[in-house]
């Protein structure tokens, strides 16, 4: 880090930028996350809108996806995670008693980095999650949302001969939609997206891109993603990480053009920061 | 974020791609100014010599213009340029435009002053340019220079010059309208001398426009058809919450 | 690269190409010598243990009536079986060699036929009543020492390596003596011998008489063993493994407990037939020689091998699984059984067939526990004493009996031929198990 971009980041106390938005769906507040003594992330403030793709982008280690996986609790299992701060989905506080994980990862939706697809038929893949949450009451209707799942997916009219074919069988991108499409089946409320599109090929991302707009129309979307180019492409806003710090928040559109902080600045031009 | 820190990329190559567009530009700008002063110098001193290469030189001019538009371009499709990076290659677009147009106009000056150069009667009329030309020339000279040292609150000041330009252009026509009234032989001259009037003010209205563009590049901010006082102060005040 | 470079590198290319042949050599001279040796093994065994799975037969005229037996031809079943049959037996090897009229020699005569014989007899009479007081042509089973110099065809009328002919290689090498050899050879001679494929082997238990000997008693012990091994331990290194692996804290006492768990692997397996004695049986007063205990303690020494390696399969399942289960809201334990554990299933069975087969091969531990018992009946349930196949294959080996060793070999084969059914029904369940994505 340069003598300057070291002074403006010790200097940075509070996120350049609106944190908040006007009708929110998920809020963060004042997040602080440890990795035993270890600090990943400092104060955080940020709000996931309704209807809304919001990218999260930064240098490896900047914490984008140790916040990302706050938001459903993905961190539980690690034993030296430490949340502090207030996250609340719909005005409900994740890490109350009241919330149950299980519940919260039924509405906080996950798909990751690399295509995960269970060792099962690509239909018993998008059909697992309503399977074990009930959400089927037989076979009709769960056919029906296997169906409807992998259709918002845009994955249907490439599988449909083929649903008992094993899930691995597909394409790297096909895989990830399949992974999307498991995701919608149980209807979240809020998907996360821990770089979807890192390990695909430029078309494949592309449709990973088109289909995050479409879902952007049911659904809230928060995506961390190491491709600036992507965030530009998919978000509406764009929040920037620098070692746990959330540097700047702010419509992608000025980010990407007029960034207000020099780190901002820094990382977005690929300049030493 | 009053300095553009080209040479502070990862990529060198791309750190010299920039400095590279940068230096060229100015080097146009140079040219271009060079250009005016000429065609100024040579309607004013009544130089046909001087006229006739100022008329006939505005090729180098467009031949800068297209080798930076192919590298901004090359630059645009190969570095996906963001922030500033991607506001200096748009600017840079825009101003060579205006810059290409100054050249234009200063070939007409030429132009103008190789037709006038037979005659030495319009010489005084003539004169009657030398004002609005030295406001021209320096506003040109100041917009580059703010162009070269990104200084966007230079830029607003040399914007605000234009107003000065304007009166003197009114003024000027309407002394140029009183001669043709005095003098109704030197029509064609007089005329003719009205037109290089109206060149120079182009002038001072593209050095406006590169002014705009330095404070876009600098500041993110499009000041293009606004009120430039009142979004002068309202920068200034950006600045400081920023 | 430069031309300087490209020289340095060609220069090194010849000793690189060589030390690289070589290195292929000696590997594949290793694999021929271990392939070799293999061959060398399985072949002497083979060849050792084929003969155990034939026997002789002599023909002889037995006359069956109330003389010979003693009972007449009308009584019980049980009664039948007390009779005579082995003064029957005798008196047609009486008259078959009439001029046999000295004592010792007339024992030796009878020594031909194999003392298990008359249970054949008296089986054969009992299904057979209506030939009561005829004479009737039967084939009795030889004795060991005679059956096996006709079933490997020797020639009878050679010297006995014994006194004079210590040193001739060509003599024959067995207990019996001149007279006995030529009787054999009158047998031979009237087409009378007849060398049969025998079932003997499998049907039997143990015998004191080599050719009555069979492997049964100890194939149905180890059976028995492994079974209450695979139901003790299986269940209880998965679960184990599980907890360890998915749900146990990171905190000392796990790892001490996974310490110990490496260690108790290492441990001498003799060890564990202590435990076994004492615990087991003096303390709890469980049956000796009983497959209950045996199996008990060897899946004590089975569970560490198994917990390692289905810790080691637990492992081998990438998490990005667990995520994908997890951030669809499955249960911890959904997670577990409904994604990683299927996965892992192959690497389990696997873990699982070396622990067996481990246990299969396991002697010193069953020896404490007193399955080292000689054994004839068949176990009829886990309770019952018995012995196992390795245990076997150590009394035989210890036994005195020349013909013992074909039963020694034709054991080490069964045990063999037990491990790759083994091993083929892990292979089956893997396929089974193992999902082709």
């Amino acid at each position: 880090m340069s003598d300057a971009a070291k002074e403006a980041f010790d200097a940075l106390t509070e996120t350049v930028g609106r944190v908040t938005v006007d009708d929110p769906k998920m809020q963060a507040e004042n997040v602080d996350v440890f990795y035993a003594e270890k600090q990943a992330i400092y104060d955080v403030t940020l709000d996931v809108a309704k209807n809304e793709v919001v990218a999260m982008i930064g240098p490896s280690g900047c914490g984008k996806s140790t916040f990302l996986r706050c938001l459903n609790r993905m961190n539980d299992t690690i034993p030296s995670c430490k949340v502090s701060g207030n996250i609340t989905l719909e005005g409900e506080s994740l890490y109350s008693s009241a919330m149950d994980p299980v519940m919260l990862r039924a509405r906080v939706g996950m798909v990751f980095q690399k295509p995960n697809p269970f060792a099962k038929s690509i239909y018993d893949n998008v059909a697992y999650g309503p399977k074990i949450h009930g959400l089927a009451n037989n076979r009709a209707e769960l056919d029906d949302i296997v169906e409807s799942s992998l259709h918002r997916a845009g994955l249907f009219d490439e599988v449909k001969d083929r649903l008992n074919a094993p899930g691995t069988s597909l394409s790297g991108g096909q895989q990830q939609r399949l992974c999307i499409a498991r995701t919608i089946a149980v209807s979240p409320e809020v998907i996360l997206m821990d770089e979807p599109c890192s390990a695909l090929d430029p078309i494949a991302t592309a449709r990973i891109e088109e289909l995050i707009d479409e879902l952007r129309e049911n659904y809230a979307i928060a995506i961390v993603t190491h491709s600036m180019q992507q965030a530009a492409r998919v978000s509406q806003r764009t929040a920037y990480f620098h070692l746990g710090k959330l540097v700047e928040v702010g419509e992608t559109k000025t980010i990407f053009t007029n960034p207000s902080h020099e780190l901002t600045e820094n990382y977005i031009t690929g300049r030493f920061g | 974020m009053d300095k553009l820190h080209l040479d502070q990329h990862i990529s060198q190559q791309f750190n010299q791609e920039l400095e590279d567009i940068r230096n060229r530009v100015l080097a146009m700008g140079g040219l271009v100014e060079q250009q005016v002063t000429n065609g100024l110098t040579a309607l004013l001193e009544n130089d046909g010599d001087l006229a006739e290469q100022v008329s006939r030189s505005d090729y180098e001019v467009n031949a800068m213009e297209v080798e930076i538009d192919e590298e901004c371009i090359q630059v645009l499709a190969r570095r996906a340029p963001t922030a500033s990076d991607l506001r200096l290659i748009v600017a840079v677009i825009k101003a060579i435009t205006d810059l290409e147009r100054i050249g234009d106009e200063a070939e007409k000056l030429g132009r103008f002053a190789a037709e006038l150069s037979s005659s030495n009667r319009t010489l005084e009329y003539r004169k009657e340019l030398r004002h609005l030309g030295g406001l021209v020339r320096s506003m040109l000279h100041d917009s580059l220079d703010a162009f070269a040292r990104l200084d966007a609150d230079a830029a607003l000041t040399i914007a605000q010059r234009d107003e000065d330009v304007n009166a003197e252009y009114e003024n000027l026509t309407r002394l140029l309208t009183t001669h043709l009234v005095e003098d109704p032989r030197r029509v064609t001259e007089i005329l003719k001398i009205t037109w290089c009037a109206r060149a120079l003010e182009r002038i001072g209205d593209h050095s406006v426009n590169i002014c705009e563009y330095v404070v876009y590049l600098v500041k993110g901010r499009d000041i293009r058809h606004t009120n430039i006082a009142s979004d002068h102060s309202s920068t200034d005040n950006n600045d400081e919450t920023s | 690269m430069s031309d300087e470079t490209t020289q340095r590198v060609r220069a090194t290319l010849k000793k690189r190409y060589l030390k690289e042949k070589l290195f292929r050599g000696f590997g594949i001279t290793a694999i021929a010598a271990s392939l070799g040796f293999l061959v060398i093994l399985l072949g002497s065994i083979i060849y050792k243990g084929m003969p155990a799975f034939q026997a002789t037969y002599l023909k002889v005229d037995i006359t069956l009536n109330e003389d010979t037996l003693g009972v007449g031809g009308t009584v019980s079943d049980a009664e039948m079986q007390g009779a005579n049959f082995s003064g029957a037996i005798k008196s047609a090897m009486r008259d078959r060699f009439p001029d046999v009229k000295k004592r010792k020699a007339k024992k030796n005569l009878y020594a031909l036929v194999s003392s298990g014989a008359e249970y054949a007899l008296a089986e054969y009479m009992i299904n057979n009543r209506e030939q009561f007081g005829q004479t009737v042509s039967l084939w009795l089973l030889a004795d060991d020492e005679a059956d096996a110099l006709i079933k490997r065809n020797k020639d009878l009328s050679k010297p006995i390596r014994r006194g004079e002919f210590k040193n001739d290689s060509s003599a024959l090498v067995t207990r019996l003596n001149k007279d006995q050899l030529g009787w054999l050879q009158s047998f031979k001679d009237a087409g009378d011998t007849d060398v049969r494929i025998s079932s003997t082997f499998f049907t039997n238990g143990n015998s004191r008489e080599p050719e009555q000997a069979g492997i049964r008693a100890a194939l149905v012990g180890s059976a028995y063993t492994l079974l209450i091994t695979f139901a003790l331990s299986f269940p209880i290194a998965v679960a184990a493994a599980i907890y360890l692996e998915e749900f146990a804290p990171q905190n000392r006492w796990t790892d001490l407990v996974e310490v110990n768990i490496n260690n108790l692997a290492a441990v001498p397996s003799i060890v564990f037939g202590l435990l076994g004695l004492a615990v087991f049986i003096n303390y709890l007063q469980l049956p000796r020689s009983a497959p209950v205990v045996g199996g008990v303690v060897l899946s004590l020494m089975t569970l560490p091998t198994i917990i390692i390696s289905s810790r080691a399969a637990l492992k081998a399942v990438p998490p990005s699984i667990r995520e994908a289960a997890r951030g669809l809201g499955a249960s911890p334990v959904q997670v577990v059984t409904h994604h990683v554990l299927p996965l892992a299933m192959p690497g389990i069975l696997t873990g699982t067939i070396i622990g067996l087969a481990q246990a299969l091969g396991e002697t010193a531990p069953l020896l404490m526990i007193g399955m080292v018992a000689f054994i004839v009946d068949i176990p009829g349930s886990v309770t019952d004493p018995s012995t196992v196949l390795p245990v076997q294959v150590f009394l035989w080996a210890d036994a005195p009996e020349r013909a013992f060793t074909e039963r020694t070999s034709a054991a080490i084969m069964v045990l063999l031929a037990f491990l790759i059914v083994m091993n083929l029904a892990a292979v089956l369940l893997r396929k089974k198990f193992e999902r082709r994505w």
